[in-house]
């Protein structure tokens, strides 16, 4: 008689024997996570940039915004997508959904910290820049966006990985991603077991590498920061 | 990279040596856990079932109580086993749950639309049927569906069990149609694609289905491979499936299985 126990080896070996299932869906889960994640930055900078404008309005409707898919359950906003809107004559895709749902969700998060990072930048710099002549594109450009950028890194890439890990809520609408994947296989063929720790091992495969990058990178940035500038005596001499 | 192999490996040792310990842990429990002895020991008998099925096992949201046939023998088991009715303890599941929740020892034994395959024979335990099924189709009465073999190329939800699916799979090949499917984790959710035009189709247990038909929608005449449902108990529990099996076959043989089938109105 077989073990039954449910992390037998048997029961490995049958779902090896079962790989393109879940190498679809985790073709399936990249895909959605990537387009996701260039969504989320993109409407994640352009609403930090706006929150952190001069405008009230601009401000106010970046506020509406981040408040609105902060505070209600991503489970609950890919629901309503995929049943409220098709009830309303709206059929997005699963893969759309996917893309646009955790996109979105995560952009609020994004902005927060887009706009963290530029707050966090002294005043006194953007004085400084506006009286060299250099317009608001400028001094943002080469000015406040660069420094931001090592501030903002580590909850960036925080952001970036529970994205991956959010796509996994297209298992719930039939969303043929990784997870669903791994539950359709779970529950037909009852190796529960495997199933799980396997989806669980890819899924770190792609945030382990992508969470080493961005300390390595930010650790790179830093080193440079703090990197000694040779003084030269002769160039304060002119500038004086 | 050196480091993140070694990490890796580390992971590796960590899973192997996991599935031993708990493959050694299993067999040293064998004679207790889930078994006869323990569940008398125990003085409830602890089952899992469905709380969202109608007439089967459904949460009375008046009282808050599960009730249905399947909850009808479980107190039928109590009476038997411990000689006393309300000696249980429900545990709701799905289709995703009631495996696990029978392998670490939270339930008993799980009566929850538990269909037989030999598959999963490998896995655990079934008792004689106890009801006999047939896969049928829930649609859209303005989709104009007159059967399966109107519905090339549309989309069918199933729950994530693959039964229905697989009887589906079969008999759209023998009508050389296709079909695809989308699988939900409940049936409510079934219910939600189907109303909202996700899916073309609602496919389960004909008897299960009999619960969501409303105003708008329709069960086809269709009914395909009869599905059997079986009481579920853990592989090495050897007693208590013996006792189990030999219960329901006397209700069977007596015509109380019976009696409780008409009960709930589950002849269609």
């Amino acid at each position: 008689m077989k073990s039954s126990n449910p992390f037998a080896l048997w029961r490995w070996e049958k779902m090896f024997g079962e790989w393109q299932m879940f190498g679809e869906g985790f073709l399936r889960t990249i895909e959605v996570a990537a387009l996701a994640l260039i969504l989320a930055l993109v409407l994640g900078i352009i609403f930090g940039v706006i929150s952190t404008s001069n405008n009230k309005v601009m401000r106010g409707i970046a506020r509406v915004y981040v408040e609105f898919f902060q505070n209600t359950p991503l489970v609950i906003q890919v629901f309503f997508m995929y049943n409220g809107l098709a009830i309303a004559g709206i059929r997005l895709s699963v893969f759309m959904i996917g893309v646009l749902g955790v996109g979105i969700y995560h952009g609020a998060y994004v902005s927060e910290v887009v706009k963290t990072g530029i707050t966090s930048i002294p005043v006194g710099q953007v004085e400084a820049a506006k009286s060299q002549g250099f317009t608001y594109v400028q001094y943002m450009r080469y000015i406040i966006l660069p420094q931001t950028i090592k501030i903002i890194l580590p909850p960036l890439t925080n952001q970036a990985v529970n994205l991956i890990k959010n796509t996994s809520v297209l298992a719930m609408i039939s969303g043929f991603d990784l997870m669903y994947m791994a539950d359709s296989w779970a529950s037909s063929s009852l190796d529960y077991g495997p199933s799980y720790v396997f989806a669980g091992f890819l899924y770190f495969m792609l945030c382990f590498p992508l969470a080493t990058w961005a300390r390595k990178y930010e650790e790179r940035l830093k080193r440079k920061d703090t990197a000694r500038i040779p003084f030269d005596p002769s160039e304060e001499a002119v500038t004086c | 990279m050196k480091k993140v192999l070694s990490a890796l490996l580390i992971l590796c040792l960590v899973f192997t040596l996991a599935a031993c310990s708990s493959s050694t842990g299993s067999k040293d429990t064998a004679t207790t856990d889930g078994s006869l002895d323990s569940v008398v020991k125990a003085g409830v008998l602890r089952v899992g079932v469905k709380e969202d099925v109608p007439n089967f096992g459904l949460r009375n949201t008046a009282t808050g109580e599960i009730e249905g046939f399947e909850i009808d023998i479980v107190k039928l088991l109590a009476k038997e086993i411990l000689g006393d009715e309300n000696a249980y303890e429900l545990t709701p599941v799905t289709a995703k749950t009631r495996g696990p929740l029978l392998d670490n020892g939270e339930v008993d034994l799980v009566i929850a639309t538990f269909t037989i395959t030999d598959e999963r024979k490998l896995t655990y335990n079934f008792s004689t049927p106890y009801y006999e099924d047939a896969v049928g189709l829930l649609v859209k009465k303005d989709a104009g569906f007159k059967g399966l073999a109107d519905m090339n190329g549309k989309v069918i939800g199933v729950a994530q069990s693959a039964t229905s699916k697989d009887a589906v799979q079969k008999v759209a090949d023998e009508k050389g149609i296709t079909v695809s499917f989308s699988e939900y984790a409940t049936y409510p959710e079934i219910k939600a694609a189907l109303d909202s035009g996700r899916v073309d189709a609602f496919c389960v247990d004909g008897s299960i289905l009999g619960g969501y038909v409303d105003d708008s929608t329709m069960i086809l005449p269709d009914r395909f491979s009869p599905q059997q449902y079986g009481v579920t108990s853990k592989l090495d529990s050897l007693a208590l499936t013996e006792a189990v099996d030999g219960y329901i076959n006397g209700w069977l043989e007596d015509g109380t299985i019976e009696g409780l089938i008409t009960k709930w109105g589950l002849k269609y």
